[in-house]
Formats: structure tokens, sequence, C-alpha cells
């Protein structure tokens, strides 16, 4: 797909292009305060990553699916009405690849040749994303060991660059070519340069053995591995690494009513909780954090990559090595995970 | 050598003798952190387990929360808030006391991340410490820190900093801080009810319910927590503010008097909300009601689980 350039003076008419009957989402604030919200543009490059995940933009923590009331004088007393599909075109500047790419996974939890979630497609599919590439990526960051990149094209309809004060863009869908087509942005080649800054990008981050060696281990191996209790000893069951997560996609199903009516939600829900896993008999087949924590680490090293073609379901954004109050950095579990199956 | 790495020193060797002679099976403890200004809890069961113990100034989690439910004997490497939760804990019959080995740590007070980021908001990417400084780096800048400048708000005023009930210290006393007045509390205690309902509401709006606050909380022991709870479901799992408020507010009345100010609830909140405060109002009124503090000697009942004869209330009688 072709480049283009976006030059430092036509940035604020190349984003108010962009708001062209949709609206537009983009980082704004710093470190903990850098969250997605709505702009008109020009919008600050000067940003590591949102606090937490754009995932909430399709999958919020809370979303009322449908609702019910029972006032017989109202239209459809006692019956379900649908709650889906408000959403607005949208476009998303400023997404980073490890962030897209967990999209990306995720899309195919809620929507593929089994199931489609009506909530989640709707937004999806009206939502254009602009990545911003890693010039220079986090100290927590390791998006190229987990087999992306900092340049990162996957989940993205356009990869931006900052490029001398204003823009370099390689569109990477026909939607993202329509997009910038519409814009102020200059046609340009700019194939070497991007080769040569994701280059340097991907050389600052660390090693790849550990998942390679767990790409290439028995699941059985890595699941009976002795480590797991030692591994799990100083969790504590909190929800921060699964919340954080721009692949974790898990949710709880919840009815609310009352006498005049109720509505059926869900919320997030995580792995790490005791109660994701209890049955109704009072029976909980991960009824340790040493079950729990291992399968948080098995599902995002093992079971998305068997179920998703190798594609590993930690993007490597880094987060919840940031976040995990007892410092369960995921690149140590993977360590010990490739070595106790070797 | 500085004072820290004599502590890292003296908990190594003690460490590997208490595991030695059977006197404790593991010792929980702080190794480096993967990441910087991080302490990492860690369980030492071998000799070479025990050369990976420090400790540091970035050690915020609370390690009595590791022990209600262990079976093993603990050594506990403790700073003076940890060790007032342990005695808590004893007190509150949830761990017992002969399997019980306090190593305490004088503590100069932890160093809070976010007033460093506030002083240097560049990517950190390696932090090192001498006793009364820290220094910072990343791409192209290395920059010292005084301690003094960026602890926590409990550090700054924390009356016990060297743990007044252990079985050994690994160091000679802190020197105590400046006493806790409550003079952050001035403000909101002059507000009527309605404005500090406000207050507590804009202090939670941020919150994820992902419940780090009340896992990282060592008080926080109960088999199902009352939000976990289905048959019958206490509370809403959305992120209604009612749900939400409901939670901090209940979780505060079941800490109040029995808190010891360690603030690994404000470490764990992954979106730096001040969940101390909740506790902040209860600790004075029960300091000033019973002259009560918590976790001072293994001998002391929880003013809120005790009932005196003289008692100035009236409804109880």
């Amino acid at each position: 797909m072709p480049e283009y350039l976006v030059k430092e003076s036509s940035l604020a008419s190349f984003f108010q292009a962009l708001t062209q009957g949709r609206r537009l989402l983009a980082p704004q604030g710093q470190g903990d305060n850098c969250h997605l919200e709505v702009s008109t543009g020009p919008v600050s490059l000067d940003y590591a990553n949102t606090h937490l995940s754009p995932k909430a933009v399709f999958f919020p923590q809370t979303e009322k699916l449908l609702a019910f009331h029972k006032l017989a004088d109202k239209p459809k007393p006692h019956q379900y009405q649908d709650l889906g599909d408000k959403a607005e075109p949208t476009v998303i500047f400023g997404i980073r690849p490890c962030d897209a790419k967990g999209l990306s996974i995720s899309n195919k939890v809620f929507q593929n040749d089994r199931f489609t979630d009506p909530y989640w497609k709707g937004k999806y599919e009206k939502t254009l994303k602009i990545g911003l590439a890693c010039l220079s990526p986090s100290p927590q960051c390791f998006c190229a060991a987990m087999g992306g990149s900092p340049f990162g094209e996957v989940g993205l309809d356009v990869l931006a660059y900052p490029k001398d004060k204003g823009l370099g863009l390689r569109t990477l869908s026909p939607a993202g070519e329509e997009l910038i087509e519409s814009t102020s942005a200059e046609k340009a080649d700019l194939a070497s340069e991007i080769q040569d800054l994701a280059k340097k990008a991907i050389e600052a981050q660390g090693p790849l053995d550990a998942y390679q060696a767990i790409d290439a281990s028995k699941l059985m191996d890595l699941y009976q591995a002795k480590h797991w209790a030692n591994t799990a000893e100083p969790c504590l069951g909190c929800g921060v690494c699964t919340f954080f997560c721009p692949t974790c996609h898990c949710f709880d199903l919840q009815d609310e009513a009352n006498d005049l009516g109720g509505v059926r939600m869900r919320n997030w829900d995580t792995c790490m909780s005791q109660l994701f896993t209890a049955h109704g008999s009072g029976h909980n087949p991960r009824p340790s954090k040493v079950e729990r924590v291992r399968q948080r680490f098995m599902h995002k090293l093992k079971y998305i990559p068997i179920k998703q073609d190798g594609v590993r379901g930690c993007t490597g954004c880094g987060r919840c090595v940031v976040m995990c109050p007892a410092n369960i950095d995921i690149r140590s579990v993977a360590a010990t995970m490739a070595q106790a199956s070797a | 050598m500085g004072n820290l790495e004599t502590i890292t020193q003296k908990i190594r060797e003690k460490a590997k003798s208490l595991l030695e002679s059977g006197q404790a099976e593991v010792v929980i403890g702080y190794r480096a952190g993967t990441i910087p200004l991080v302490a990492a809890p860690f369980f030492a069961r071998s000799a070479a387990d025990c050369d990976q113990l420090v400790w540091s100034s970035f050690a915020r989690l609370n390690l009595a929360n590791y022990l209600p439910n262990r079976t093993e004997k603990v050594a506990l490497v403790a700073k003076g808030c940890d060790a007032r939760s342990a005695v808590g804990q004893v007190v509150e019959n949830q761990f017992p006391k002969e399997n019980l080995y306090l190593l305490g740590v004088p503590c100069s007070g932890l160093v809070d991340p976010a007033q460093v980021a506030a002083k240097e908001p560049r990517p950190i990417q390696r932090a090192t410490e001498s006793d009364d400084a820290i220094t910072i780096s990343g791409q192209g800048f290395s920059v010292d820190i005084k301690k003094a400048e960026v602890l926590r708000r409990n550090c700054r005023t924390c009356a016990h900093r060297t743990p007044t009930v252990a079985n050994e210290l690994t160091g000679p006393e802190a020197p105590a801080a400046k006493p806790d007045d409550f003079e952050d509390l001035k403000t909101l205690l002059a507000k009527t009810p309605a404005e500090r309902l406000n207050h507590f509401k804009d202090l939670i709006k941020d919150c994820l319910r992902c419940y780090a606050c009340r896992n990282a909380c060592p008080l926080c022991y109960c088999p199902v927590c009352f939000v976990d709870e289905t048959r019958p479901q206490w509370l809403g799992k959305s992120t209604d503010p009612m749900d939400t408020m409901t939670f901090h507010l209940l979780r505060g009345l079941h800490c109040a008097g029995r808190c010891t100010a360690c603030g690994a609830c404000e470490t764990a909140c992954p979106v730096n909300i001040k969940v101390r405060e909740f506790n902040r109002v209860l600790d004075k009124t029960v300091q000033e009601n019973w002259a009560y503090e918590p976790g001072l000697a293994w001998e002391q009942k929880p003013p809120l689980t005790v009932f005196q004869p003289n008692d100035p209330a009236d409804f109880i009688k």
C-alpha cells in the first residue's frame, strides 16, 4: 500500500479532515493520565501509550445488552429490547501497534466462523484505526519478542509515524486508503525509511528465545511443570493484569432488575478471581491461585497460539509488567516456563 | 557499606540460619524487581534463594498479607507497618504466633513512584539508591532525587518505622518521623456530609473494581469477600458508581481501627486512587475514642471486637 506525507503546516487540516462525518479518538495526557478521548486534533504525539488499552472502545467494562420493563401501559412490556449497535463512525488516531494487534486477536474471539458478537462487531466495523509507530519503545516494551514490531501493521488501517514535526503514513486497507485520500496528505515514497526505523526500534528490544522454546514445547509439559506453585505464590489475585491487557476479553453476564424493569449487561471479568470459575454446585475447577495464574500464562503463550495459527495472546505492550502490584513479570514467567519444559 | 546494604546482608544471613535450624520453613521478603523502582515479594526456601533477598526503599507491599492460611513456619521480613499487620493477624487469630518469626527492619520510609514520575516524567530504565537518595536514569539522562522529597504520604507521618514487636531487628532503630497529627484531614473534616460524599465520589471516579486494594491489604483475609458473595449477591458487578462506592465504604468500615497505614492499597491501585483516605478518617476516630493503635502488642484487642461495661456509648448497654 502507498505512503503519504503530512507536513507540519498541514497537520490541522489533516486532523480536521479525519473528523468529517465521524468522531476522532486520540490519546490525550501523559503517563498514567494518558487516555483515549474525543479530539478535534491536532494530536500531540508525545506519549508512550495509553494507560489502559483501547479495548474498552469496542468492549466497554460495562455494556448494557438488553432491557425490559413491566409497565403494562407502555409499549412492549415484559419483552427484551436490544440495546446493541449504538456505534457511531469513529477513527482512532494513535493506537500503538501492540494494541492494534491485541484488538485483532480479540476480534477473532468475537467474530469467527462459529460466533458473531453483534455488540463488538457494530463498533469494530465502524471504526478506522490509525496506528502510531514507536520510534523509541518504553523500557517495558517487548512487542518484537512476541512476533510484533514497533512498526507493526496488524489490525490497522493506516500506520503513522512522526516525521519532521509532521507525519509519515502508510495505508494498510482500502478503507484506510480512502480515508487518507480524503485528507491533505501527499503521496511520498517512505518505504526504505520505514524499514530502517523499524529495524532500529526492534533492535532496542529483548531476546526471543524463551517464547520460541514455549512454541516448541508440548502443552502438557508446560501445564504439568513443577514451577507453577512458586510462580503463583506472590500473586495477589487481583484483576489488574487482565483489566489492563489488550487481549483479555472475558466477561460476566449479569441481570439487574427491580419492580419496574431491568437490564442484562456484561462486565469485564477476570480469570484471577476465584469466582470466575466457581460452579453453581460449589465445585471450582481452578480452586487456588496456582491454577488461575497457570491459566493466564498458558492462555497467553500456548492456548491462543494453538487456536490462532501461532499468534501469541500477548502482544508485548508491557502494561501487566508495570502494573502488577507483585511484579509478576510475564517475561520472567516465560523464561521459567521455557526452562521447566526443556 | 550503607545502611541498606547492611540490612540486606543481615536479612540474608539470618534467613539462612533460620531455614537451616528449622525455625522457619520459608522466609518471606523482597527481591529486586524486574522493573525500576520496584521490589517484589519473594519466598526463600533455600540458602541459594536467600541470596536473592534484598532490602530497599521500593518494598511497598505489605508481606503480612501472605500469612493467613499458610501452614508453614514463617520468618517475615517486616518493616514497621508489616510487623504491626502481622501482629494484627495473630491477634485476630489468622496466624499462629508460634509459627511466626518477625525479622524486623527499621524503615526510613519508602519511595512513591508517582512522585518520582512527577519530578522526572521521562521513561526510567534504571534506578539505584543510596541511604538518602535515588538515582534514576534513562535515555540520555541520569538524575539524583532525595528520598525525603518523594516518600509516600503514609511514610511521612509514620510513628512506628521501627517494628515495636519483633524477634530481632536487622539494624539500629530508624529516626522517628513527625507524629501523625492528621493535618491532611483538616480540610476534609471541615466539609459538610454532602461535600464529603462528593469528595469521595471524585476520589474513586477512576476505580476499575479490580480489587487490587483489597487483595493487597493484610486486613482483607475473608474467605469470601462480600463483593464476591452470590447467594445473595449483595453488590452489582458493573461500573455503577453506587456499587463502587458501596465497595469502598464497606471495605473502609471493615478495616476501622485495624489499619496500620502501610499504604499497600495505594501501591497496588493501578489508577492511583488514594484509597487510604477512607481509612484515615476512621483511624483518627478510633485513636481519639479508644486511644488505640493496632499491631503494637500481642495482647491488644481491637476496640470494635470487645465490650466493656464502662463503654461511653448508651445504645450498647
